[in-house]
């Protein structure tokens, strides 16, 4: 795959309080990985060796997040990793949708000498290979790949969050609709597409010239007809994280067996920045069951049903249940939660009940002491 | 090149044997300790908390898992431009070629790669001890001192005194007398194995020793005594705080136990002494609906069904629902099966321990696994050895993998 070069774009939705401070692909997700550790491993795995990140805003996490790019062997010494800020003098200090972004970065595409580009969302949550998708485009003779999951079964409301995509009988993509109110298919874009590099350009330079800025509905949908245009359906499991809902859905997920089971295969593992923390403990009155558990954390309290990402203290009498708690937060003696959300270092001190609903999460700040 | 105030040298190449079968394949400081670390990252760690940049690894028994580990040093930020880790084996050269005869060989072996560092001291240290240490300011006490040589020493038990090599010292803390394993032992101060050099004096002792046919080419038992013997002024620096060596599989054991006590008595939690360790692309680890953990540190990659009480659980493994982990240590990518119940064991690497089997529950006269490796009736399980489903293994047992 050193023939193809990676792209992660941005999502522009926004989760508040968990994305006021840094960007979705940022998130920390199951514990001790953000969510574009998923997106970047996999380009990894396959192979990969020039892999851009577009940012729009809120950045320094996520810079800090991937650095050198070292977990995922890409600090090389030609290529490697780029974090590309966006550019404004290029986009005339707005960015309305990711052709701006691409604009931004254009220099940096043209330069890279990869023929084709495989160009991917940073909110998803998939272990796919990305071989299979490179190989399916070139047996299509496709101008565009655009990779896309049977959904059927899922409620409307939840669809209507996807790129919906109508394919024939030969995979070929026959209609294209963003984010419909009334679904009519149940193929769900996952923010994934193929493309000749050569193409990738020319769509940036004409939709530019023309005031355009959205990639899918200017640059695709309206010119299915005189493009090549494949589906490419996964079968594993994937979601795009763009919602407090699915934010908490991606992330209990990873309680059931057969969903670790697949996104964690040893064969094709899911790196992430590593940290040096202890091995996990546990006190005398500890009571943890059915949940996903980091280095570093220390328990003492009960707790059932939760994610807890690296060093979260959970104090003895505390009961924790259907819980995502990120690093380093701190419970105390006594206290109750029931669906929250905790960002990093939430401390909540003696005794305080905390109570969410499973259709709407608490979620608390970074940082807030209650 | 810059002149370094100070080199280590740790010396990684001992077998320790009566660690049994846990190093058939592996050298004794590649031993995984505490849940996710290995010996060697103890001393490394506190090489680099010292600010001591440049450290060389004297390797000679089973070095490929260790060389690997150790790799070019980025875990314990020891990969430098000027300085940095280094592996150092045996090596041949144009008319001579041989394997370290003692730790002061192996040293006198790699005066050149000392010579390139052109070092103020150099500072000896073992890769087999768990400890803390802040090798800093035992060299601050060293160049204040203007010592030849200053050597770590730690109070232990006075009963226990005539196991150690005891430093006999006076009011200022200079060494008046040394005396191995003294069956009347006149002070309690035991050496640690840690020695800091001024290099030169160094230097002339190893090569006077180097040609000293009778020399069994031993800091301990040679290089030491000789320095006494000759007058150099010689100032121990006492250490006071946890330090254990882990030589036999009893020791080891403890050591991690040490870590599950409460309080413990050794903590490794501490945010201003990390202790480094190359670590793993893992997944947190998973507690299973019917689990129950207590008293325990468990690691990332794990899958836990059963229960574990009192026990150091490392990366990857896996325990079956009804099984019973009790004072134990499971190493890295055990499998641990369905209704399986293991007390005060050592369950090494990749182990399989099929469902419904017992491992230290009973004790049996005529134990066809007894070792004289296990006293106090501690298990080992050797690496990827197998217990088959409903099997014993009675207290007192080592396992070794088949087909080795």
């Amino acid at each position: 795959m050193r023939d193809t070069m990676g792209i992660i774009i941005p999502v522009t939705e926004k989760i508040p309080p968990i994305t006021d401070i840094r960007s979705i692909a940022a998130l920390p997700i199951a514990g001790r990985y953000r969510i574009i550790d998923f997106v970047l491993s996999n380009m990894a795995n396959a192979g990969i060796v020039n892999v851009g990140v577009a940012t729009s805003s809120q950045y320094s996490s996520l810079m800090d997040h991937i650095k050198s790019g070292k977990p995922w062997d890409l600090d090389r010494k030609k290529q490697g990793l780029n974090i590309l800020p966006p550019d404004l003098e290029r986009t005339n200090g707005t960015i309305k949708g990711d052709i701006d972004l691409l604009n931004g970065i254009r220099n940096y595409i043209s330069r890279s000498h990869q023929t084709y580009v495989i160009m991917s969302l940073g909110a998803g949550v998939y272990n796919m290979d990305f071989t299979k998708v490179m190989d399916a485009h070139r047996e299509n003779q496709a101008d565009i790949t655009i990779v896309y999951k049977d959904m059927s079964g899922v409620e409307e409301s939840e669809l209507s969050r996807f790129m919906l995509i109508d394919v024939d009988g030969e995979n070929r993509v026959t209609d294209i609709e963003v984010k419909p109110f009334y679904p009519k298919t149940a193929n769900a874009g996952l923010g994934i597409f193929v493309m000749e590099k050569a193409l990738l350009e020319s769509i940036i330079d004409e939709c530019s010239a023309r005031g355009d800025h959205d990639f899918v509905k200017d640059a695709i949908a309206k010119k299915l007809g005189g493009m090549r245009i494949f589906g490419y359906k996964y079968d594993g499991y994937a979601d795009i994280v763009d919602s407090m809902k699915a934010y908490y859905r991606n992330n209990m997920l990873f309680l059931e067996e057969s969903m670790r089971k697949e996104i964690f295969n040893p064969k094709s593992p899911i790196y992430t920045k590593t940290k040096d923390q202890t091995p996990a403990k546990y006190g005398e009155n500890a009571e943890v069951t059915n949940c996903f558990v980091s280095d570093g954390c220390v328990i003492e309290g009960k707790v059932e049903n939760c994610i807890l990402s690296r060093g979260v203290r959970i104090d003895k009498n505390a009961v924790v249940k259907n819980s995502i708690i990120m690093q380093g937060s701190v419970i105390e003696e006594g206290v109750e939660l029931d669906h929250v959300v905790f960002d990093k270092e939430v401390h909540i001190t003696k005794g305080r009940k905390l109570i969410g609903q499973e259709c709407y999460p608490l979620a608390i700040a970074k940082g807030t002491i209650i | 090149m810059i002149s370094k105030d100070c080199v280590a040298m740790i010396l990684a190449g001992g077998q320790g044997s009566r660690l049994g079968a846990l190093t058939k394949n592996v050298a004794k400081p590649a031993v995984p300790f505490g849940g996710k670390y290995r010996i060697i990252d103890f001393p490394l760690s506190n090489c680099v908390h010292s600010g001591i940049d440049t450290v060389g690894v004297l390797t000679q028994y089973q070095p490929l898992e260790l060389n690997t580990y150790i790799g070019n040093g980025t875990p314990w930020d020891l990969d430098r431009n000027n300085g940095g880790v280094y592996v150092l084996p045996p090596y041949q050269s144009a008319n001579a070629g041989e394997w370290y005869k003692g730790t002061a060989n192996a040293i006198y072996q790699n005066i050149g790669f000392l010579e390139g560092f052109s070092p103020e001291n150099v500072l000896i240290l073992s890769g087999d001890h768990i400890y803390k240490m802040h090798y800093g300011e035992m060299l601050d006490a060293h160049k204040k001192s203007d010592a030849a040589i200053t050597i770590a020493v730690m109070p232990v038990p006075w009963e226990e005194a005539s196991r150690f090599g005891i430093m006999n010292v006076n009011a200022d803390g200079e060494i008046i007398e040394f005396e191995e394993k003294p069956k009347e032992p006149k002070s309690n101060l035991a050496s640690m194995g840690i020695y800091i050099f001024k290099y030169e004096i160094l230097k002339k002792y190893l090569n006077e020793d180097e040609h000293d046919p009778e020399s069994s080419n031993d800091f301990g038992k040679n290089i030491i005594p000789k320095m006494l013997e000759n007058g150099e002024k010689m100032m121990s620096y006492t250490f006071e705080g946890y330090w254990k060596d882990v030589g036999t599989v009893q020791s080891l054991w403890e050591a991690n136990m040490d870590l599950i006590d409460t309080p413990p008595k050794f903590e490794l939690y501490d945010k201003h002494w990390m202790i480094y360790s190359r670590n793993m692309a893992l997944s947190p680890h998973y507690v299973g609906k019917g689990a129950k953990i207590i008293d325990s540190t468990v690691t990332e990659g794990c899958s836990i069904s059963g229960t574990i009480e009192h026990s150091v659980i490392f990366s990857s493994v896996t325990v079956g629902e009804g099984s019973i982990v009790k004072d134990s240590v499971i190493f890295p990518d055990a499998v641990i099966g369905k209704n399986v119940k293991i007390e005060k064991a050592v369950i090494g690497q990749g182990a399989v321990i099929a469902d419904g089997a017992e491992v230290g529950t009973v004790e049996v006269s005529d134990n066809k696994y007894a070792s004289p490796m296990c006293t106090h009736g501690i298990v080992l399980i050797e690496g990827t050895a197998e217990v088959a489903a409903g099997e014993t293994i009675p207290k007192g047992s080592m396992v070794e993998a088949k087909g080795k």
